[in-house]
């Protein structure tokens, strides 16, 4: 229940030119007329989880150098992963990754040396 | 050296040519073995995922620490999934990256796995090495799949022996049939099935079924010693064991008979036979139930989730005697259920009970008399079996039957009739004989023309020269002599599987030579 009032609140958040001062305004409102203020605590909670996972499964872009930014930028937008800019992770060591849509993509030298490296190890 | 620098190079330049893309979602929380997980969304029930402890180090530290580690879905959710962890749940943290797998729980599967002990994932567990590294090389293998459906299967023809005289007689169990072993804790079930997995040796190697013991919940100590009893009797040569014991995972406990199906299937769809024992499915269910907490599921009957029933039967299931036009294997499979204080009538035996062709009731007041196995034939049944079992066997089962049917009901007469006649006192006699011929040490499986003999023996007087009291006794040596001097008559059974005239001719007549210098001697003493 309060689950899907958090569900909500947050999609209606995402939308061009929302007002958190009036959504919330608005929900207290009908909780009230509903008697079910009492929800709005859990509803905060629910809210946090849900933000804190979007946020974790919010598009990323990860270069292991600057130089690598654009090309990793258009890549990923072409599987749908749209980031704003692409961080820069030298652990990588060459290439880029890219998260989102529940998606990773991984186009790393960092990845691929550990796949080569337990393909040799485990054989 | 050059050409391998060379080569690796050559490696590196081309490595970010490659692009994986993977569903992947993030640990929400993480405890109790079980990890909830933010995203996966197309993750399917029993598919396994993959906890990626790389993701945030350094290629450094990553290759320190790259062992993978699995987990299991068990629970879809509105907004991600819940998680078994099927390794060292202290690696998984919260924040870490989960890829799926796309496919469903595997274990390695192959001829090599012969004479091994592995974990419920497949993985040995007897540091000898990998498996199929000296054999055939191995196959990932769902553990889950669908049964043979009836199309494919074929009526039970073949037995399956145990060596135990009891159930070989009485209770015979054929290829391809579910056989339950139920009875109250330390009566002899493990020993059953044991015993059956040591008189696989007296079969031919070419039709020796393979035998796969899984031991789920159980004391390492136990399995170890039941290990080190099949090597030394040579029988680890066509048996693999299956270990999740106790201290592991309840995870490793509830995947461990489902293990112990897809191995046995591996030799089934060979058009080979395979011997499973799940030892036993009380404990399995308790493993699931625990698991059920943790996943908050709600729970049913006795605590035990709602889809037990179904688990249990989609085990059983698998067990099957396949037609011919699919290779004509079987997979026998013999499940252990333990009762409290008898009772039946509880959930997972009634369930169980309700999905096998039959059930071996062991009883702990016979177990405590002395009558070993304890077997309750009165109330044993196995519904597929006769029709496997042997002419010979057929031959010499149908008096014993009728005589311990008859013993029971003087059993309970004679708590209070004082003074017996003749007739009666005949009968009692008899069946104390039957009882005894029953007997059977643990680890002495009989091969089934000696059991065939000796019941012959019994069933035709040539025992009613001993007191019947001792009849065990007179047993013994009357093995001794057959083993001796009735060799050619043993060998007729084996070879024919009957009883034909003419062995039954030479057979009394070496029986009576028998109880002639045998029965002498005894009624002196
Ligand atoms: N036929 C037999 N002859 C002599 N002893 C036996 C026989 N069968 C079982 N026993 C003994 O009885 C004891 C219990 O046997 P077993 O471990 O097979 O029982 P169980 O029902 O599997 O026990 P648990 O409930 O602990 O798993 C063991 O010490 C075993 O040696
Ligand atoms: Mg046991």
């Amino acid at each position: 229940m309060t689950n899907l009032y958090a569900q909500a609140l947050w999609t209606a958040s995402q939308q061009e030119g929302a007002d958190a001062k009036k959504l919330v305004k608005n929900l207290t409102e009908h909780l009230k007329e509903q008697g079910r203020l009492k929800l709005l605590p859990s509803i905060l909670a629910d809210l946090k989880r849900l933000d804190a996972r979007n946020t974790k499964l919010a598009a990323s872009v990860e270069v292991a150098h600057e130089r690598e930014a654009p090309t990793a930028l258009k890549e990923a937008v072409a599987r749908g992963i749209h980031a704003e800019k692409a961080h820069v992770n030298v652990s990588l060591i060459k290439g880029w990754r890219a998260s989102g849509q529940g998606m990773l993509i991984d186009a790393s030298a960092k990845r691929e040396l550990i796949e080569l490296y337990r393909s040799i190890t485990t054989a | 050296m050059e050409s391998i620098i060379k080569k690796i190079e050559q490696e590196i330049a081309s490595m970010t040519s490659v692009t994986r893309e993977e569903e992947t979602g993030v640990v929400r929380t993480t405890g109790d073995g079980i990890a909830e997980i933010d995203g996966l969304e197309g993750a399917v029930m029993a598919e396994m995922v993959l906890f990626d402890p790389t993701f945030d180090r350094t290629l450094e530290s990553a290759l320190k620490d790259a062992e993978q580690i699995y987990g299991l879905v068990l629970n879809l959710e509105e907004d991600g999934v819940r998680v078994v962890i099927l390794g060292d749940a202290s690696r998984v943290y919260e924040g870490m990256r989960v890829r799926r797998l796309g496919r469903l729980l595997s274990i390695p599967v192959g001829d090599g796995l012969v004479g091994r002990v592995v974990n419920a994932l497949g993985e040995p567990v007897d540091g000898k090495g990998a498996v199929g590294a000296s054999g055939s090389g191995t196959k990932l293998t769902p553990i889950e799949r669908e049964a043979y459906g009836v199309m494919d299967r074929a009526p039970v023809n073949t037995p399956i022996h145990t060596g135990i005289k009891a159930l070989d007689a009485l209770i015979p169990i054929g290829r391809g049939q579910r056989e339950l072993i139920i009875g109250d804790r330390g009566v002899g079930k493990t020993t059953i099935a044991i015993d059956t997995i040591l008189n696989q040796k007296t079969e031919d190697p070419a039709t020796r079924p393979i035998c796969i013991y899984v031991a789920i919940g159980q004391k390492e100590s136990k399995t170890a010693r039941i290990v080190a009893d099949l090597a030394e009797a040579g029988a680890m040569d066509y048996t693999i064991v299956v270990t999740a014991p106790a201290s592991s995972p309840a995870a490793f406990q509830f995947l461990a008979p489902f293990a112990g199906a897809t191995i046995g299937e591996h030799f089934m769809d060979q058009g080979k036979d395979a011997l499973v024992i799940y030892d036993d499915l009380s404990k399995h269910a308790v493993a699931y139930r625990q698991m059920s907490l943790l996943l908050r599921r709600p729970p049913g009957r006795e605590a035990y989730p709602g889809d037990i029933f179904y688990l249990h039967s989609r085990l059983l299931e698998r067990a099957a005697k396949l037609s011919k036009e699919k290779g004509g294997g079987s997979l026998t499979a013999l499940p252990i259920i333990e009762t409290q204080e008898g009772d039946i009538s509880a959930y997972i035996p009634t369930n169980v009970i309700s999905i096998t062709d039959g059930q071996v009731f062991l009883l702990a007041n016979l177990f405590n008399k002395g009558q070993r196995p304890a077997i309750d034939v009165g109330n044993s049944v196995s519904r597929v079996g006769s029709s496997a079992q042997t002419k010979a066997m057929k031959k010499v089962s149908g008096k014993i039957k009728l005589e311990l049917a008859q013993f029971r009901e003087l059993e309970a007469f004679m708590q209070f009739a004082s003074d017996l006649d003749e007739g009666t006192k005949k009968q009692i006699d008899a069946g104390q004989r039957m009882t005894q011929i029953l007997n059977q040490p643990q680890g002495k499986p009989l091969a089934f023309e000696m059991e065939a003999a000796v019941i012959f023996a019994a069933t035709n007087g040539f025992l009613d020269g001993f007191p019947a009291a001792e009849t065990s006794a007179a047993e013994v040596r009357l093995q001794d002599f057959l083993t001796r001097e009735a060799k050619a008559e043993l060998k007729a059974i084996r070879d024919s599987r009957e009883i034909s005239d003419a062995t039954d001719k030479a057979l009394r007549a070496k029986l009576d030579a028998f109880a002639e210098r045998a029965t002498p001697v005894e009624k002196e003493a």
